[in-house]
């Protein structure tokens, strides 16, 4: 009995098994390195659809590539900040910001005399940043900007924060929608001023380092779609900022925990200038 | 001669800087059965351990039919069957699926190689009870049979008759003789109960301290050289034999006593008929190895 | 060859070892799920609770977010990779809405993966040491490898043939897993959820986990993925196993041992994870379905790559030792 039948489909089984797990196992690895050679850094070109082995039926591709159009920070003169606190440097020991901080990096490449405006508000979450704009009061600085940093949603987000699981999630996607209409909004209101000018939108890190998979999972799926929605116009660069506070709290936040402190701003500031430049 | 199925030569065993072992050699030749007698930690096990692979000499070399054990493992171990220190199987499943089990480790072993170890060891009635639930006298049946279903040219066994009661020692040594006898096996046994190798070997090696003492058959062990008469005229003999085979004999209870060749004894019986003297009794006197065994192993000067 | 695997495979479904090991799952299982579906039901009430109004209706919601997209797919200038991951949410939310899911319940097929996740560093290597640590410390605690060991056989292929029975039975035992925590957790939810789809393919580049590259696919896909990922971490957790039931002279000693390599890993994880050779040691490397998921690295700089090249050293060192001191050590038992 034993040698007749449930030997040989013992064997069977755990073969078919160890065929269909090996294949799972390769392509797990093949998914999560498979395209180390895409750019990491702003100067992606968009790549087409080869990059994977597709799964019968799935259409998959690695997809999120900024395309942007080469900034010359040389003719940058005027310079507008706009946003939640982030953008009016809370945090900061020094008081300067990641806006400025990011201006004395560009000094350093060229003697230019720029000119800062900063019209962010501690607070602002985007529909208020959207409400901010339709006023008309800024409409002159936007239009003279040669550069908008646009620092919003850490505030949208962070709202869910406090929540249960369930509920957040249950009231993530609609949060984020909102976030992004609004966003729609903010970005076409400086688009009928100012077609031309560079933008950049800050990306938001996690300041709570939470090991919640799920609040992860949602971090990652709001900055993802800020990434699309900034990808939508070519003169719109996406900041991250995410990877780089990820293992850094301790040194990146300051004594709020949850604003960034001067070697935060710092970091943001040099990612913009990685981006920009 | 037959041919040697087993030559240990110089087999020597260190465990941590203790040599158990020193330059142990003999041989058994085809259809022999020999004794591996030696008081309790004298080297016994760890010698047959040695021979059958499961622990590696620091000196020496075991040749099993002619293949060594070093150099040809598989070759020499595919002629050994072999029990050491006690039948230990499978305890979760029957005595069957044990014996099926190891037929399957070895070549061309068939389900009536299988059932003939069975029918042999008497084991046919409860072989497919779990092992369990066996006495411990079934356990050594199962493990000769175990040790005989892949017809081994040389069988060990390493006090094969501990927890048998007398028949069942009997009947052990009975299947091992008959073995011996019917298919030619040799058979390698070691005990420390002298009347078991008395009853069962043809050769004897006694091991003391971790070196053979005395490797001898068991007649040559036994036998003292010496014959005893018991005739009707005692003295009268006594003066006869020294006269005319110019024996020196010794006079006991109506008993001579004399050291002589086996050989000459017809001769000198024949002679004592013919010159009128009654002979009631006569016998190579032996010693028993008992005595042997302790004075050979208690006696330092012997070694 | 054949003989002696088949033989050692029988050994191991003789001792009712997997028995043992599919009560302890049912159990595991059993508690999960209900503890699973009991969170999400008092969730729902504790929300209704508090707002006095039902949960806001996740259809509005999804058809909403799935009109802005529609729209924003229209968008003539938008490159063409933007669109495809437009489609690819279009796609998540379409299914949702139409299979009438709410993306937040439980099924089935999530069960099975967040049970492997979950258990991928203690519970399922825990079953997989049960399973391994008497193959060799259990012959010689009842003495039986004085037969095994003195058969025409070379004791490479002894243990070979233990090594193959266990490597099927491993196959086998992650199978189990997989088709036991989805048949139960199905009893408590009532859902397969077998097609939804799952986000996944997060990659690590220069040191920083990036979440462009991520793909699309559907439960029972990811599914095989995850368990494909326990697969092979059992597979490693078995010849580690192997080698320290070869090392040890009792079952319980090889239990003991590996357990406290598990959990003492643990610790080390969280309290060493600065220390640099904390990375190479098996147990921190454990947790692979991390790296499909996205989330968080506990030493800085590892990746899938990495963790399996390192569980592979192991598994493979272990297996050399192994053998070479199964075939040199001294059977005196
Ligand atoms: N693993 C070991 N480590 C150290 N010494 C050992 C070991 N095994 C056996 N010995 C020693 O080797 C000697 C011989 O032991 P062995 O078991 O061969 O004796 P034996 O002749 O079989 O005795 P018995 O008649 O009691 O079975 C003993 O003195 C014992 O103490
Ligand atoms: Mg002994």
């Amino acid at each position: 009995m034993y040698k007749k039948i449930i030997w040989p489909v013992i064997v069977l089984i755990a073969s078919l098994l160890a065929l269909i797990f090996l294949s799972g196992f390769v392509y797990s690895v093949f998914i999560t390195t498979g395209d180390d050679e895409l750019p990491v850094d702003e100067q992606a070109v968009p790549t087409d659809d080869t990059t994977e082995e597709p799964i019968a039926g799935m259409p998959e591709e690695a997809i999120g590539e900024r395309s942007v159009i080469d900034p010359n920070p040389e003719e940058w003169e005027t310079v507008l900040v706009m946003g939640d606190s982030l953008g009016s440097g809370v945090g900061d020991e020094d008081g300067l910001g990641f806006d400025q901080r990011y201006l004395e990096l560009l000094s350093q490449d060229d003697s230019l005399e720029r000119e800062l405006t900063n019209i962010s508000v501690p607070g602002f979450v985007s529909s208020q940043l959207a409400d901010q704009l339709d006023t008309g009061e800024y409409d002159l600085d936007i239009e003279t900007a040669d550069l908008i940093l646009i620092s919003i949603g850490g505030n949208d987000l962070n709202r869910l924060y406090f929540q249960d699981n369930e509920t957040m999630i249950a009231e993530f996607d609609e949060t984020l929608s909102a976030f992004l209409s609004n966003l729609e909004s903010v970005l076409t209101t400086i688009r009928s001023l100012n077609p031309e000018a560079q933008l950049a939108l800050i990306g938001l890190y996690d300041p709570y380092n939470l090991e919640d998979q799920e609040i992860n999972r949602l971090l990652l799926e709001w900055n993802h779609a800020s990434r699309l929605a900034a990808s939508a116009d070519a003169r719109l660069a996406y900041i991250p900022t995410y990877e780089a506070f990820q293992y850094h709290l301790a040194d990146y936040l300051s004594d709020d925990l949850f604003h960034p402190n001067g070697a935060g701003y710092q970091t943001i500031a040099e990612s913009l200038y990685q981006v920009l430049n | 001669m037959k041919s040697s199925v087993l030559k240990v030569s110089h087999l020597a065993k260190k465990i941590k800087k203790l040599q158990i072992i020193h330059d142990v050699s003999f041989d058994i030749r085809e259809g022999e059965i020999l004794g591996f007698l030696g008081p309790n930690g004298s080297g016994k096990t760890t010698t047959l351990r040695m021979i059958v692979g499961l622990s590696k000499p620091t000196g020496g070399d075991v040749t099993i039919c002619g293949h060594s054990l070093k150099t040809d493992y598989v070759k020499a171990m595919s002629n050994v069957g072999c029990i050491i220190e006690g039948p230990d199987l499978y305890g979760y499943m029957s005595g069957y699926k044990n014996l099926e089990l190891l037929a399957n480790m070895s070549e061309g072993v068939t389900k009536q190689d299988i059932d003939d170890a069975v029918t042999l060891v008497g084991m046919e009635k409860r072989i497919h009870d779990k092992v369990d639930v066996y006495s411990m006298g079934m356990k050594q049946r199962v493990g000769l049979a175990q040790a005989l279903i892949h017809k081994p040219r040389l069988l060990i066994l390493d006090e094969p008759t501990n927890g048998l009661d007398p028949q069942g020692i009997h009947e052990f040594r009975e299947i091992v003789k008959k073995l011996a006898r019917e298919t030619g096996i040799s058979v390698l046994v070691s005990s420390h109960l002298i009347s078991e190798v008395q009853l069962m070997c043809d050769r004897v090696s006694i091991i003391n301290k971790g070196r053979i003492i005395k490797n001898a058959s068991v007649e040559e062990l036994v036998s003292t050289g010496q014959v005893v008469w018991t005739v009707d005229q005692p003295l009268k003999a006594q003066t006869f034999l020294k006269e005319r085979f110019a024996l020196d004999t010794v006079l006991e209870h109506q008993t001579l006593t004399a050291l002589v060749g086996v050989d000459r004894l017809p001769g000198i019986n024949r002679t004592l008929v013919e010159e009128g003297f009654k002979i009631t009794y006569v016998d190579n006197k032996k010693q028993t190895l008992e005595n042997l065994f302790l004075s050979l192993t208690d006696n330092k000067s012997i070694q | 060859m054949t003989a002696l695997t088949r033989n050692e495979l029988l050994k191991m479904l003789l001792k009712k070892k997997m028995l043992l090991i599919l009560f302890f799952l049912l159990i595991f299982v059993s508690l999960f799920s209900y503890g699973q579906q009991y969170a999400y039901e008092r969730n729902l009430e504790q929300f209704e609770a508090e707002t006095g109004e039902e949960l806001p209706d996740w259809r509005d919601l999804a058809d909403r977010r799935l009109d802005d997209l529609e729209s924003r797919r229209a968008n003539e200038s938008i490159p063409e990779n933007v669109r495809t991951s437009f489609d690819r949410e279009i796609q998540q939310l379409t299914y949702f809405i139409e299979n009438d899911i709410n993306p937040i319940t439980p099924t089935a097929f999530s069960f099975n993966t967040e049970f492997a996740e979950q258990g991928i560093v203690l519970f399922i290597p825990l079953l997989v040491i049960i399973l391994a640590a008497d193959l060799v410390s259990g012959e010689f605690s009842n003495r039986t490898v004085k037969i095994l060991l003195t058969r025409a056989v070379p004791r490479w292929k002894i243990l070979l043939s233990k090594f193959l029975a266990l490597f099927m039975m491993t196959t086998i035992l992650v199978f189990l897993v997989a088709v036991l925590s989805t048949l139960v957790s199905f009893l408590f939810f009532g859902e397969w959820g077998i097609n939804e789809p799952v986000l996944t393919g997060f990659t690590l580049s220069e040191g920083t986990l990036m979440s462009d590259s991520t793909i699309l696919i559907s439960r029972w896909r990811y599914t095989i993925l995850i368990y494909s990922l326990v697969w092979f971490v059992s597979i490693v957790i078995a010849s580690i196993t192997l080698m320290v039931s070869v090392l040890v002279d009792s079952s319980s000693s090889a239990i003991g041992i590996l357990m406290a390599a598990l959990i003492g890993g643990q610790f080390l994880q969280f309290f060493l994870a600065d220390w640099e050779l904390v990375q190479y040691f098996f147990v921190t490397n454990l947790d692979l379905p991390r790296y499909l998921t996205g989330s968080f690295q506990p030493v800085e700089g590892m990746t899938l790559t990495f963790s399996i090249l390192t569980l592979a050293v192991w598994a493979v060192l272990s297996l050399i030792i192994g053998f070479v001191q199964f075939s040199r050590r001294d059977v005196l038992v």
